[in-house]
């Protein structure tokens, strides 16, 4: 998580929350006021409402596979009237687009434009959009720890984490009125924001961090591995060594970081690995727990503690992970899953209320509580092979369709909402729907892998069956993706293209982190698919005047950007948008200028995200991760499937909430954009 | 095997057939708290009556004599400074006497209430395991690193599934399996190792059983806190076996809290008892 990044944002962010909570209040009063939380329905309302909400599943293949039989819950979906593309949001990444459906408005409203944002007054320092840990303020020392005490007189403030989206969440509208909300790993809302009446219940998803802090880091340990332990983006190698089979000198885990330290330090845990050639197998002992592997065998979820040091009484944290044995010759190899946090007693509040992922886990045990489950990571660096991924993203899905067991056990009326992330977490790294070259796979395996996309939408179109056998006729039932995939063959670096145009200076820049000089340069690129002017009065060393040098600037940038070729002819941008024609709302502070819509096929350069520059502006993607969605709005549509007719022409993600509101009789808030896909 | 390991080995044989007689009643019968309970509201007054017949009784009543004839002294005469001066002393030297008179009877009294406790862990400290559950059973063997290592297989059972091993600690000369409990049983593992044909106890089931985690080696130590199973002796392959139950989870009858739980109890209900019993302490 992004650690420092200016009080500015966080009073702006304050100051926006006490804004919407007022506009709130009294937009109730203005609109419906309810003596109690006690229900009242209009007439014909209705008391279930369920949305399935499947991250990326594309309506071009979903259409191919209804067209082929291969889907036939979804086709009876279909022939009576209740499928739809489903537009997306500007630009089409998961989490600008859950937001849109979170607040039935787009970005303008809730200031979430990319998964990366910068900061201006930082000159474009670069922190994860979704949610901010603000560092604690004042403490006493203690040898080497500090005191922090948050009252008065002391006044010390705690470090803590902040949900960045902004504006009022639909089910706010729902808790107010007294309807239940359930979600199982809504997207955008890490840390889950409050419920207000108590009829509210989420498990936070995409954004939640593993213990580490970040999106999810593994750890591996293998004979070949580096001799320093070296973090490679998601994942950290380090070198085992063996003395008569058991691991010498003992290997060390990583686990969070001690933040009652003056200089914050992760904890350790030391373990030992002990092989047994002949039997193809080790025994791990760690924290007086031996886990018996053979070769190629997981482990179950392995409870582990934690020990932060304190002054006084030590604070104990408790994590999970899973052990994965590759490899015991000739090259050992042991892979970590991230450790998450354990949802039987969980160290941070990943559930509103808290308690709500304790009750889960009575039933469930142990399971995946990070936002990114599916460990693309290990593939992308090559610690996993491809099958090796499927095999994990699998054991993700059936942890997630035992937690659609439980949601559907535990749901009698009100709003259930359930998520899926394989179809997106999958298809990034299996999806490749042409004859091309695949950056990593040969034709083959290519389509053997997209063949596994094909039959976890199959899947996916039983779980729907079953979720239609059992609520068809008694609940309004949506299926849903915030975007659709496409190949990504080719990557386009913004900031390479932006530098050969002269927009950055010098010509010999590398990055935009680094060495580009401010004064002479006039745009950059950050994030997937944001473009940022270097404008005066908003960057620190802004040189672009507002006005019509800001105007002549974005007019040339769009224009040009639009005519760029690839080297066959091919068209790579779609359209570039102005975040001033597209965006309205209060939290717009921190949006881009421009955003880059891509053609499919294409997306930005895996350099260019955060700032970085290569010698060409086009480049072949070669990556695991070899199919996207950043592309423009127009190219990667979601799909929208209901067991109601759908009536609009064009419905969007932002007429989600206004949907599920008037289906439970409520009106819409003047804070939503959108209307009722039921209605033309 | 040493000769203190022996008389241990033929005092659980004892206390084995005692604690199962004894104890299974009320614990396999009654829920935890309860069972616990009784035992020791039982055991507070009788150890109350086990001392009273220990320890020289009169000696401790002389002893408290004079304390309270030196705290008297120390009250009348406040104003003498002689007294002021000798008094505590004498105070001191009588809470000396008592503590001198008491240490024999409490050492032995250590040695029975030892014995229950051993015999009473079996039941609180773990719980059985329960059909689904995995665990992981090693088994220490004897020799040194450079000793051979003997052909080492688990006989398959009904009750459980092996679903990884047998797999080799080289560095410590351990065997290990995973289990995954079947169905309740309390019937034994048995292993085969070299020639020699080797059980060792489990327990799967619900509710109270005795559990034995461990079948120990020759230490006087060991086999005195793992009564249940009869120890290896020095000629075997086998040092021991383990295997890792769960913790039962109790305030009153769980892991760990069971114990302080029974101390407690028990010293309640012998101060309850005290003044029916007539004993000094
Ligand atoms: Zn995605």
């Amino acid at each position: 998580m992004h650690k420092d990044n200016g009080k500015l944002d966080r009073r702006e962010f304050l100051k926006q929350s006490a804004l919407t909570a007022v506009a709130f209040g009294a937009g109730l009063n203005a609109t419906r006021v309810y003596a109690s939380t006690k229900r009242r329905l209009s007439a014909g309302a209705a008391n279930k409402v369920i949305v399935i909400g499947i991250d990326g599943m594309d309506p071009g293949l979903s259409e191919r596979m209804m067209g082929q039989g291969l889907l036939p819950n979804f086709n009876r979906l279909r022939q009576a009237g209740g499928y739809t593309k489903l537009g997306t949001s500007i630009p089409p990444q998961s989490p600008v687009a859950w937001s849109n459906f979170i607040n039935g408005a787009g970005p303008g409203t809730h200031g979430i434009f990319d998964f990366i944002h910068r900061d201006p007054q930082k000159q474009c320092a670069p922190f994860f959009s979704i949610a901010e840990t603000v560092p604690g303020q004042g403490y006493w020392e203690m040898g080497d720890h500090k005191i922090q005490l948050d009252f008065w007189p002391f006044g010390h403030k705690l470090p803590q984490t902040l949900l960045r989206r902004q504006g009022t969440p639909f089910w706010d509208y729902l808790d107010q009125a007294g309807i239940w909300s359930h979600f199982y790993d809504l997207p955008a809302d890490y840390p889950p924001s409050a419920s207000k009446y108590g009829h509210h219940r989420c498990l936070s998803g995409l954004g939640t961090p593993d213990m580490l802090g970040g999106y999810g880091t593994y750890q591996h340990f293998a004979e070949d591995g580096p001799i320093r332990t070296r973090d490679e983006g998601g994942g950290r190698r380090s070198v085992i060594f063996f003395e008569n089979h058991t691991s010498k000198p003992p290997l060390k885990l990583i686990g969070p970081t001690n933040n009652f330290l003056i200089r914050p330090e992760p904890t350790t845990i030391e373990f030992l690995v002990h092989r047994d050639l002949q039997a193809r197998s080790a025994v791990i002992e760690i924290q007086g727990q031996k886990i018996l592997l053979r070769q190629g065998q997981w482990s179950r979820w392995i409870k582990l503690d934690f020990d932060l040091s304190k002054p006084a009484l030590d604070k104990h944290v408790s994590g999970i992970c899973r052990f994965y044995l590759q490899e015991v010759a000739p090259n050992f190899r042991l892979y970590v899953s991230p450790i998450n946090t354990d949802p039987s007693n969980p160290a941070t509040k990943i559930t509103e209320p808290p308690t709500f992922i304790k009750d889960i886990s009575k039933e469930l045990g142990l399971f995946y509580t990070t936002g990114f489950q599916e460990d693309h990571k290990a593939l992308s660096n090559k610690v996993f092979s491809d099958a090796e991924y499927a095999a994990q993203a699998g054991m993700v899905l059936q942890e997630r369709l035992n937690l659609l067991q439980y949601a559907m056990k535990h749901y009698d009326d009100g709003l259930l909402f359930f998520y899926f992330s394989s179809t997106d977490l999958q298809a990034h790294m299996f999806w490749w729907d042409s004859n091309e070259k695949h950056p990593t796979r040969s034709a083959a395996q290519a389509k053997h892998y997209f063949n596994h996309i094909k039959k976890l939408y199959q899947k996916l179109d039983a779980v729907v069956g079953d979720i239609l056998n059992r609520y068809g006729d008694k609940a309004t039932v949506f299926v849903m993706s915030d975007h659709g995939f496409a190949n990504f063959k080719r990557q386009f670096n913004l900031n390479t293209w932006l530098r050969q145009n002269g927009y950055i200076q010098p010509a010999q820049a590398t990055s935009v982190l680094a060495d580009v000089d401010w004064s002479r340069t006039r745009a950059y690129g950050l994030g997937i698919n944001g473009l940022y002017l270097n404008l005066k009065g908003r960057e620190r060393d802004g040189i672009v005047a507002p006005g019509s040098q800001r105007e002549e600037l974005l007019q040339t940038l769009v224009s040009q950007l639009e005519a760029v070729r690839d080297t066959n002819g091919q068209r790579v941008i779609r359209k570039v948008h102005r975040a001033d024609k597209v965006y309205s709302g209060q939290a717009t502070a921190l949006a881009p200028d421009l955003i880059v819509g891509y053609c499919r096929g294409y997306r930005a350069s895996w350099d260019t995200c955060l700032g970085g520059m290569t010698d060409e502006i086009l480049l072949d993607n070669d990556s695991a991760w070899s199919a996207d969605h950043c592309a423009d709005v127009s190219e990667v549509p979601g799909v929208l499937f209901s067991n109601k007719p759908i009536a609009a022409r064009a419905p969007a993600l932002v007429d989600m909430a206004p949907s599920i509101l008037t289906e439970f009789g409520l009106n819409i808030p003047d804070s939503m954009v959108g209307k009722s896909v039921f209605k033309t | 095997m040493n000769l203190l390991a022996q008389i241990i080995t033929w005092i659980n044989g004892l206390t084995n057939t005692l604690g199962k007689f004894l104890l299974t009643p009320p614990i396999a019968g009654l829920s935890g708290w309860l069972s616990n309970t009784i035992i020791s509201a039982l055991l507070g007054p009788l150890l109350l009556i086990f001392f009273k017949y220990i320890s020289n009784q009169s000696a401790i009543q002389r002893a408290r004599d004079d304390m309270k004839a030196h705290m008297l002294a120390l009250k009348l005469f406040k104003d003498s400074f002689s007294v002021t001066l000798r008094a505590p002393w004498g105070l001191f030297q009588g809470a000396l006497r008592l503590l001198f008179h008491s240490i024999r009877p409490l050492l032995i009294m250590l040695v029975p209430v030892s014995l229950l406790l051993a015999q009473m862990g079996l039941w609180y400290q773990y719980r059985p395991l329960k059909p689904g559950e995995y665990t992981v059973v090693t088994m220490n063997l004897n020799g040194n690193s450079d000793s051979p290592w003997p052909a080492v297989t688990m006989k398959s059972t009904p009750a459980v599934e092996l679903t990884t091993g047998p797999v080799r600690i080289f560095s410590q000369r351990q065997v290990c399996w995973e289990i995954k409990a079947r169905q309740n049983s309390a019937e034994p593992l048995i292993f085969q190792v070299g020639d020699q044909e080797v059980e060792k106890e489990l327990a799967i089931g619900d509710g109270f059983m005795r559990v034995s985690t461990d079948r120990p080696g020759g230490q006087w130590w060991d086999i005195f806190w793992h009564p249940a199973e009869k120890p290896f002796s020095d000629d075997s392959a086998v040092q021991s076996i383990s295997i890792v139950y769960p913790e039962r989870l109790s305030w009153t009858s769980g892991t760990d809290y069971w114990v302080l739980y029974f101390f407690v109890a028990s010293l309640i209900s012998a101060l309850i008892f005290k003044p029916f019993l007539k004993v000094k302490i």
